[in-house]
């Protein structure tokens, strides 16, 4: 089946953009398009940098958005664009030029939770499942039309980090099940329905506002302090909450058996099957 | 069971690939992602019941399991 673009071109950073890189390359004889990767956000270290290496994709670091742009504006060839966990937005003199079609992976089930962080937000909204969608990007914020979707569960001890790698992994097994539809023109389009009052997630917004009370349910609180845990990559400020008049935060957490229980100035609080949260936290 | 068996059961648990990687960066060959950083960073944690700083969570230690384990008995002594 023949392809319908002359130039691909692949955007973005770490593993998806990585395995995107190589599947795209692997398919580009079948196709018939020439293909290229632009790394917008430098990471000292660069997966994608050795892939384009070893497989000799034509690689551009090109760190500032209006270069980016300029790079994109002046191809004249019938081109896709593939935006792999990319934080460059692309504008509507981009996104609207005849020559160009741009696909993004979003990590949610759109139209849920656009925009930034949304793993934390379906999991701190008490969804039971989560996923990631493929849509045809607009100038608007993740409301192009849908190409494909993939679901996964959230369990119930599950935190942010482990929630956002499982994405990561099915978004590829989306993008390799979808490819030949979107390089030959012939995939589905479905048209978002959006509800009342559309909500988008900006970079600067906190579940819960960052903040809890002890009153709470424990349950409550396990599920905020999850859904904004990634670990080391301080993406949210430690959740706050006040204790003996005093405002804290908390610095670690994490569920225990009743034994486990120690005199070490940890806060304990009661879950509902027998288990413990355990808190550890500083004073403000 | 010692220390180091117990850091490579909990890298093994997490991505088994790391205990027959040889070179010297995993993450930048591929073989381990950022999630998996996390991930290995978190459960260390709470096998050891200790704290692991950011500081440390650099590739030069994360770059095969014998920076891993060499950071880990250097955490484990302080």
């Amino acid at each position: 089946m023949k392809g319908i673009f002359e130039h691909i071109v692949v955007i973005g950073y770490g593993k998806i953009t990585g395995e995107v890189l190589s599947f795209v390359n692997a398919q580009k004889e079948k196709y018939g398009y020439q293909m290229e990767f632009i790394e917008y956000e430098i990471h000292p270290v660069s997966i994608t940098h050795k892939i384009c290496t070893d497989e000799g994709i034509p690689y551009a670091q090109i760190p500032e958005k209006a270069k980016v742009t300029e790079k994109l504006l002046s191809i004249p060839e019938k081109t896709l664009i593939i935006s792999a966990s990319n934080n460059y937005l692309f504008p509507a003199e981009v996104v609207n030029k005849d020559n160009i079609t741009v696909i993004n992976f979003h990590n949610a089930l759109l139209p849920k939770f656009p925009g930034r962080n949304a793993p934390s937000w379906a999991m701190f909204e008490g969804e039971t499942e989560a996923g990631i969608t493929w849509h045809y990007v607009t100038p608007g914020v993740d409301d192009g039309a849908i190409i494909v979707q993939k679901k996964t569960q959230i369990t119930p001890d599950m935190k942010a980090y482990e929630l956002a790698g499982i994405l990561m992994n099915i978004a590829f097994e989306g993008f390799c099940e979808s490819f030949e539809g979107v390089v030959t023109g012939t995939a589905p389009v479905v048209h978002q329905v959006f509800p009342p009052n559309r909500k988008i997630y900006l970079s600067k917004m906190v579940p819960n506002e960052g903040v809890f009370s002890l009153d709470d349910s424990p349950e409550d609180i396990y599920r905020l302090l999850r859904s904004t845990d990634y670990g080391l990559n301080a993406i949210f400020p430690h959740m706050k909450t006040n204790y003996q008049g005093k405002e804290i935060e908390i610095t670690r957490y994490r569920k225990i058996s009743a034994d486990k229980k120690e005199d070490d100035g940890s806060l304990y609080l009661p879950l509902k099957d027998g288990s413990f949260l355990k808190l550890k936290y500083k004073e403000l | 069971m010692s220390a180091e068996e117990r850091i490579l059961k909990v890298l093994e648990g997490i991505n088994e690939k790391i205990l027959t990687y040889s070179g010297e960066n995993m993450m930048e060959d591929g073989t381990l992602d950022s999630f998996e950083l996390i991930e290995i960073v978190s459960q260390l944690e709470e096998e050891f019941d200790i704290e692991i700083d950011a500081e440390y969570a650099v590739i030069e230690n994360f770059a095969n399991k014998e920076t891993i384990i060499s950071l880990m008995k250097k955490l484990l002594k302080e």
